[in-house]
């Protein structure tokens, strides 16, 4: 399936790309758009203007997609708040991550493409979801 | 004013208009647009230095108006003359001054109350260290009260007081959950921004390379 996102990667789009490869769709394929007019028919759109799939009742992005997909696994759930504060910064969750997140995110997208971004983030993003796995079935930081 | 851009920039608009009621709707977005620092051309219209992220989080605003059944758009603009983004400037400038006055005022009257507890006080530096994180993530045009701010909330980070909350043994199980009280004791002439770094980080550096 192809998928369509708005050009000029940030925090929720490179977590949102990562839960659609690993969650929704094995195959998924980028397409990077800098005007929604330019998303194609056939392409499903999220965080951009006028999609679904984006910003929608204090919501960002990746919340939408666990909302809409029915992912209720927890692990992805604290991956949405780090991701959430990140991108909006309005208290909604406890994340202190979410500061050093958005600094790697955004010192990525001074020195790299959009289709870079999302190689060098798949990986952080697996790491960042094992992270949290282990949390959450110790109920303590992991080692 | 001490905007570092040559010449006038751009900048990105939004406008829009929301139904008086519900009110609901109209709070949650000025809020919003208040957490960005937005200067206030006129009613229902608000401006940003133009960048990706400006851009883009005035995106989300104006689809936020949409859903509450407002109309909005997005503009990128340029003043007409250096005069009309100076006074953009300044507002914006004078905006944040103010913000950091209040932080500077709260950083003193904690400084100046002798009797907290080291709990408290330890708090009240980490609110205040947040509250200085969140004034300077909006303030485009920082004045002179941004560095006169961090150094009244370092002043009370360095106080005696704030250094009696001695640091719990170091890498033990107490010192990970006593963060940032021990982070604040061990290390008084750092930064802000330096210090905010998750107090945890060395430790586990430490047990990797071990």
């Amino acid at each position: 399936m192809r998928w369509a996102t708005r050009a000029a990667i940030h925090i929720d789009r490179a977590a949102c790309a990562w839960l659609i490869r690993r969650h929704v769709d094995a195959q998924a394929e980028f397409i990077f758009v800098s005007d929604p007019a330019e998303i194609p028919a056939d392409a499903t759109a999220f965080d951009i203007v006028g999609a679904e799939l984006s910003h929608h009742a204090g919501d960002c992005s990746f919340e939408r997609i666990l909302r809409s997909y029915d992912l209720a696994d927890p692990v992805l759930w604290r991956i949405a708040a780090i991701v959430h504060e990140a991108d909006l910064d309005d208290q909604r969750y406890d994340a202190p991550e979410a500061h050093g997140l958005d600094m790697v995110l955004r010192g990525l997208t001074m020195i790299r493409g959009d289709e870079d971004i999302l190689a060098i983030t798949g990986p952080v993003f697996d790491g960042i979801y094992e992270f949290c796995r282990r949390a959450i079935l110790l109920g303590r930081e992991p080692e | 004013m001490t905007s570092t851009r040559e010449g006038i920039g751009e900048w990105v608009l939004l406008s829009y208009r929301l139904p008086r009621e519900p009110s609901t709707p109209r709070i949650a977005v000025w809020r919003k647009l208040r957490r960005l620092g937005v200067a206030q051309i006129s009613d229902g219209l608000v401006a940003l230095p133009a960048g990706a992220r400006t851009r883009e989080q005035l995106e989300w605003v104006s689809e936020e108006v949409i859903d509450a059944r407002g109309t909005a758009a997005i503009w990128l603009a340029m003043p007409a003359t250096r005069a009309q983004e100076d006074q953009l400037a300044r507002a914006m400038a004078a905006a944040r001054a103010a913000e950091y006055q209040a932080l500077i005022t709260a950083a003193e009257r904690a400084a100046a109350s002798p009797g907290t507890d080291p709990p408290a006080r330890s708090a009240a530096i980490r609110r205040l260290r947040n509250e200085f994180r969140a004034i300077q993530r909006r303030d485009y045009f920082p004045p002179a009260e941004r560095d006169q701010a961090q150094a009244a909330v370092q002043r009370l980070a360095a106080s005696p007081e704030a250094q009696a909350v001695q640091p719990p043994g170091r890498g033990s199980q107490p010192a990970r959950t006593a963060r940032t009280p021990a982070r604040t004791a061990r290390t008084p002439a750092r930064t802000v921004r330096t210090e905010a770094r998750p107090a945890g980080t060395p430790s586990r550096v430490r047990k990797e390379t071990t």
